[in-house]
């Protein structure tokens, strides 16, 4: 009999790929995608991974089981020490913090991310505010980029409402280049910026450019569906592929870990049906 | 160089040396003006000075600049009850539990509060400023965001070191820290068990610190609870306020009730209803804190909250309401 994932643990999987074992890895709040896909890295393919916990600091903790509110005695159980605000800073700053994860309201064709505000004028329409993102995304190693959110149906005017779009509103989070085209390298930070976006539709890379990229598809999802629900045209790459599902394993380190469902929160209804053989 | 500049020290020199500081939480926010930058302590959902903040509204206080940086429910109730006049908090929301701050929202893109994001490393080294008695620190992130365009009082220097560009962050001195924590002692010495969010940076670099406990101790007691996390002499004043953090958490002793918090951001998306359905019922029509725990549920509302450490199941149970 053949076993199936669900949507959110495909996408879980797709982020947790891009964690390289024996990397110091850092998660904020309100990113429970992200918080899993750590942990099924630090079970799985990369077991020397610094876990650093977001909101609590907690170094390699051992929840019991996953909550949707970040700062939680739950989230640090079992941690072997707590860093405090500045020390996890001060890691980035100094070069010692090498992947970290963001993903913004609007996220462009630089990787750039906005969750400030929406409109003209930054109060337009006030998002909550990005944390330790925009310092982080000039001082960490490599960031991936996560949005369950890529997919944008028209509205009944036929306008559809891009979460991946031409430029930001807002540049909350640095990516390659400034609006103005401006390469990052430029400024000498020492983070080299995003190097992955995984999204309900696909998982990107960046070119040599900056610029987004397809870098594989699901096995449910098109070209036509990637560009269809893209403010400007993505690259894709010449190794185009179909993402492959994840292990039962992980499929069950997920479940395990996250009774509550509350991953699904950041998911569409209609992604919460998605299945995939395993 | 004048001679008052010479003699002028330029950081707080304010030291609390007071053998009992013990005080009502009514006189204690008495030691908030009007206008004031308040450092708000905890963060998201756990060790926020609930009561206090409730205690500052009742008590009428308005135009506080609030400095954070992960809040949700406390500073979205200030916004709620129009005690906010600009935001120099990171980010403001219920994360993936509720989603975003109403009250805060609304604030924000009717003008009624100043928009000032900041992000959680510039916040660290202005309070180190602060904290070091220096006019500023340097940062090397921020360059080629748009943050600095909410901060026109940043500069750029090419350090003379290195050549390398920096941006120069202004000491930020907060008027009041408000903090709550596990145990203090008479004397004021706290002790904050768990995560310390940014708390001490808060206290070290405020020229006040006011601080809510959920149990008065003697000092050697403190020493047994683990020691002392901010000492007696930065704490302005205090009070014993047991369940003080309600509804975000104060572990050991309770956990976040996310059934109240439910019912809070209910009441704060209908807003029209805000100030009748919540902010009169369980802040402004409350004579004290006392009142508000009887209007939560009383004794079988804050007991099941104290359940999780029967057990993971029970701990699941309380996420689950």
């Amino acid at each position: 009999m053949s076993s199936t994932c669900t949507f959110g643990e495909m996408m879980i999987f797709q982020i947790a790929k891009t964690i390289p074992d024996g990397a110091l890895t850092f998660h904020g709040f309100g990113s429970p995608l992200v918080q899993l896909a750590m942990h099924v890295a630090k079970r799985t393919h990369a077991p020397h991974m610094v876990l650093i916990a977001g909101a609590t600091y907690g170094v390699n903790p051992r929840p019991p089981f996953l909550t949707a509110t970040t700062n939680d005695w739950t989230m640090d159980r079992g941690a072997s020490s707590s860093l405090d605000i500045g020390e996890l800073f001060d890691l980035a700053a100094s070069g010692r913090l090498h992947r970290m994860f963001l993903s913004g309201l609007q996220i462009d064709k630089w990787g750039n991310c906005n969750v400030t505000g929406l409109g003209d004028s930054v109060i337009g329409l006030k998002l909550p505010g990005g944390g330790g993102g925009c310092n982080l995304s000039c001082d960490v190693g490599e960031l991936t980029l996560w949005t369950a959110a890529h997919r944008c149906p028209p509205n009944k005017n036929g306008v559809r409402k891009f979460r991946i779009v031409e430029k930001c509103d807002f540049v909350t989070s640095l990516g390659h280049r400034l609006a103005d085209g401006t390469p990052r390298t430029k400024l000498g930070h020492i983070g080299n910026g995003p190097q992955w976006l995984v999204t309900d539709l696909g998982v990107f890379d960046f070119d040599a450019s900056g610029h987004l990229r397809l870098h594989a598809l699901y096995p449910d999802t098109t070209v036509e569906d990637v560009m269809a629900n893209t403010e400007f045209s993505p690259g894709i790459s010449e190794q185009l592929s179909i993402s492959d599902s994840p292990s039962q394993e992980v499929v069950d380190i997920i479940r395990q870990l996250d009774p509550m469902k509350v991953h699904e929160k950041e998911l569409r209804p209609e992604d919460r049906q998605r299945s995939f053989e395993i | 160089m004048s001679a008052d500049q010479k003699t002028t020290i330029p950081m707080s020199t304010s030291v609390y040396t007071d053998d009992s500081k013990l005080i009502p939480l009514s006189d204690l926010v008495s030691l908030v003006s009007d206008g004031d930058a308040i450092a708000v302590g905890g963060g998201l959902s756990s060790r926020e000075p609930m009561a206090a903040l409730r205690e500052l509204l009742r008590a009428g206080k308005k135009r506080l600049h609030v400095i954070g940086s992960a809040h949700g429910i406390d500073i979205d109730m200030l916004c709620g009850g129009n005690a906010v006049a600009a935001t120099w908090e990171s980010y403001v929301g219920f994360e993936q539990d509720f989603g975003m701050a109403p009250n805060f929202r609304r604030a924000c893109e009717d003008g009624s509060v100043e928009v000032h994001d900041s992000c959680c490393y510039t916040m660290v080294q202005q309070l180190r400023a602060a904290i070091a008695g220096l006019p500023f620190m340097p940062i090397r992130s921020i360059r080629g965001t748009d943050m600095m365009k909410l901060h026109p009082e940043f500069k750029t220097m090419e350090c003379p070191f290195t050549g390398q560009e920096l941006v120069l962050v202004p000491a930020l001195k907060p008027d009041v820290a408000i903090i709550h924590v596990q145990y203090g002692d008479e004397q004021g010495n706290l002790c904050i068990e768990g995560p310390p969010v940014a708390d001490l940076l808060f206290a070290q670099a405020s020229k006040k610190v006011i601080a809510t406990v959920e149990k008065i101790v003697s000092t050697e007691r403190l020493q047994e609870l683990g020691g002392v996390s901010i000492p007696y002499f930065y704490v302005t004043a205090l009070s014993e306020v047991p369940f003080g953090a309600h509804p975000t958490s104060c572990y050991p002793f309770y956990a976040y009730d996310r059934a109240h918090t439910n019912l809070y951001y209910t009441a704060a998306k209908a807003h029209d209803t805000f100030v009748e359905s919540y902010l009169n019922r369980y802040v402004l029509d409350c004579r004290d804190h006392a009142e508000y725990l009887n209007r939560i549920g009383g004794p079988a509302a804050t007991e099941r909250l104290t359940q999780w450490s029967q057990g993971t199941s029970s701990w699941l149970e309380l996420y689950k309401a």
